[in-house]
């Protein structure tokens, strides 16, 4: 019973996320791609908190695996941190889904600050280390689109009745 | 979940130690960057279709607009070509004197851009040529106006192309004025180079004109790279800051050029060119007149000896006017003996355009 209403309309799930892939790399303007939003870790948070059966850790390590190949990173890079994402929200899941949406965005600013700086580490470590904390600033501009993420997201599920 | 946690991050670390290690996971790489590169053609998709509507209602006048600036710029452009064609016979000739490398003509193909990296802290595009195209990893690529960068990662169907202004990127250049060899590394800023550890006392200036040197073994010499911006000389500092501004456009191509430059060494080059030009001097004489336009001019004087008489005619008449008679008496006996003299009186016919081949390309 629980695996038969699990699965139902899973297929719109992983097309939300071949949507966040294909925005994860749509062309955007020079002064905007340091502001890109990280769709994916997003999409993710959406759905671990929504649906933490279907969605987990393993679903973030093979998206992360992905946007290695696409961004020609080494393998494993944002694996690593979408996982890291992944975890943080599943163990905050039960908190954070009672929170007003002003606080929700507080905690993803912080969970997804945190994933950028340990993006920064594993990119010194490779050897281009970006010059700046600049990079911290994709994480505030997911948690200001969260709200409209997850309401938009929210309207998805109710009306496609994905759980 | 902490468990799983750990299990994930020790797998992550440990593919991203062999990736960065070893070329094991090289093939699988290449198998899923066939699915997944698919995600740049279809963001791409959009003003590619765009483009295709604006060019399908483009008015017929703007259209016939187009086409005529396209044409005097072609005619230009051909203009230069053949005056080119001399000068890289002369050079070729000249480099044989001097028993160095001729290093003339690479292969190009035009690649189109697909996308960018989406990291903004790295200066990568991304093209629709891959390996099942013969791209090779390192091959330098040019737009219309200077070198753009070299490929870094190939894909079956795509490639990844490292561009001249990452910040990891250095390419050997030269000073077109005086030859004066320095490093251009990128600055991670698309309008910036810098010219590492110059002299404070280099000759250098603004304005100047730098072209790839060919050193790194890497980009083909020659190839124009970055216009000397500004130059700083600061007392404090041991060497002068000097900023260039890259000719290509590196944000704004779209159209790529892929250069084939064969792996031959610099002495197998010159042989190359030594055999080549041996050959041709053993076939028919006259002078080893470059492939494009002169050969067409070359050829009906040559080949039609019942034509002898008439052929050297429009030749000589373009040329310089004391060809004129130079070419005409040999011409007459040739119409007296055919067979024979076929030969000989080709020659004379062939040489007008030898002393000035500008002359004959300008006329086609």
């Amino acid at each position: 019973m629980v695996g038969a209403t699990a699965s139902r309309n899973g297929w719109i799930v992983w097309l939300t996320f071949v949507f966040g892939i294909l925005l994860s790399v749509s062309p955007l303007p020079m002064f905007m791609e340091i502001l890109r939003p990280l769709w994916l870790a997003l999409l993710l948070t959406f759905w671990a908190l929504y649906m933490p059966h279907t969605v987990g850790m393993v679903t973030a390590f093979c998206l992360g695996l992905a946007e290695d190949v696409l961004q020609g990173d080494l393998l494993g890079q944002n694996a690593l941190i979408l996982t890291l994402i992944t975890f943080l929200v599943l163990s905050l899941q039960q908190r954070l889904r009672m929170f007003p949406m002003w606080q929700q965005c507080l905690v993803i600013l912080v969970i997804f600050g945190l994933a950028q700086l340990v993006q920064l580490w594993l990119s010194a470590l490779t050897g281009n280390r970006q010059p700046t904390l600049a990079l911290v600033l994709p994480a505030l501009v997911s948690a200001l689109l969260w709200p409209w993420v997850s309401f938009a997201l929210r309207g998805l599920r109710r009306r496609y009745k994905i759980n | 979940m902490g468990v799983r946690l750990l299990v994930l991050a020790v797998l992550s670390v440990a593919l991203m130690v062999v990736d960065a290690r070893f070329d094991l996971l090289k093939p699988a790489r290449k198998q899923a960057s066939l699915v997944l590169m698919d995600a740049y053609w279809i963001t791409d998709l959009p003003g590619r279709l765009w483009e295709g509507i604006a060019s399908q209602f483009g008015s017929r006048t703007e259209l016939v607009a187009e086409n005529e600036k396209l044409k005097t710029e072609n005619l230009l452009l051909q203009g230069r070509m053949q005056k080119l064609a001399a000068l890289t016979e002369q050079n070729v000739r000249l480099r044989e004197l001097l028993n160095s490398s001729a290093l003339v003509n690479e292969k190009v193909e035009v690649a189109e851009l697909i996308g960018m990296d989406p990291n903004p802290f790295t200066h990568r595009i991304i093209i629709n040529k891959g390996e099942r195209d013969g791209v090779v990893l390192g091959q330098p690529v040019l737009d219309a106006r200077g070198l753009m960068g070299q490929v870094v990662e190939l894909m079956p169907y795509t490639s990844r192309v490292l561009l001249l202004t990452d910040t990891t990127h250095s390419i050997p250049v030269q000073v077109n004025r005086n030859g004066l060899r320095a490093i251009a590394s990128g600055t991670g800023n698309p309008e910036r180079l810098e010219l590492r550890h110059v002299a404070d006392t280099a000759d250098i200036k603004e304005g100047d004109l730098l072209v790839s040197s060919g050193l790194g073994q890497r980009f083909p010499a020659g190839y124009p790279v970055a216009t000397v911006k500004e130059v700083i000389h600061d007392s404090g500092q041991p060497f002068a800051i000097v900023r260039a501004v890259p000719t290509a456009a590196l944000n704004r191509s779209r159209y790529l050029l892929l250069v084939f430059s064969d792996n031959r060494t610099a002495e197998e080059r010159a042989n190359d060119a030594a055999q080549a030009q041996e050959n041709l001097d053993a076939q028919g004489g006259g002078p080893m007149l470059p492939a494009t336009v002169p050969k067409v001019v070359n050829t009906p004087a040559a080949a039609t000896t019942p034509a002898a008489s008439t052929a050297p005619a429009p030749a000589a008449a373009a040329s310089t006017t004391p060809a004129k008679p130079a070419a005409k008496p040999a011409a007459k006996p040739a119409a007296a003996s055919k067979p024979p003299a076929s030969q000989p009186a080709a020659r004379p016919a062939a040489k007008p355009p030898a002393t000035a081949p500008g002359n004959t390309g300008r006329q086609e």
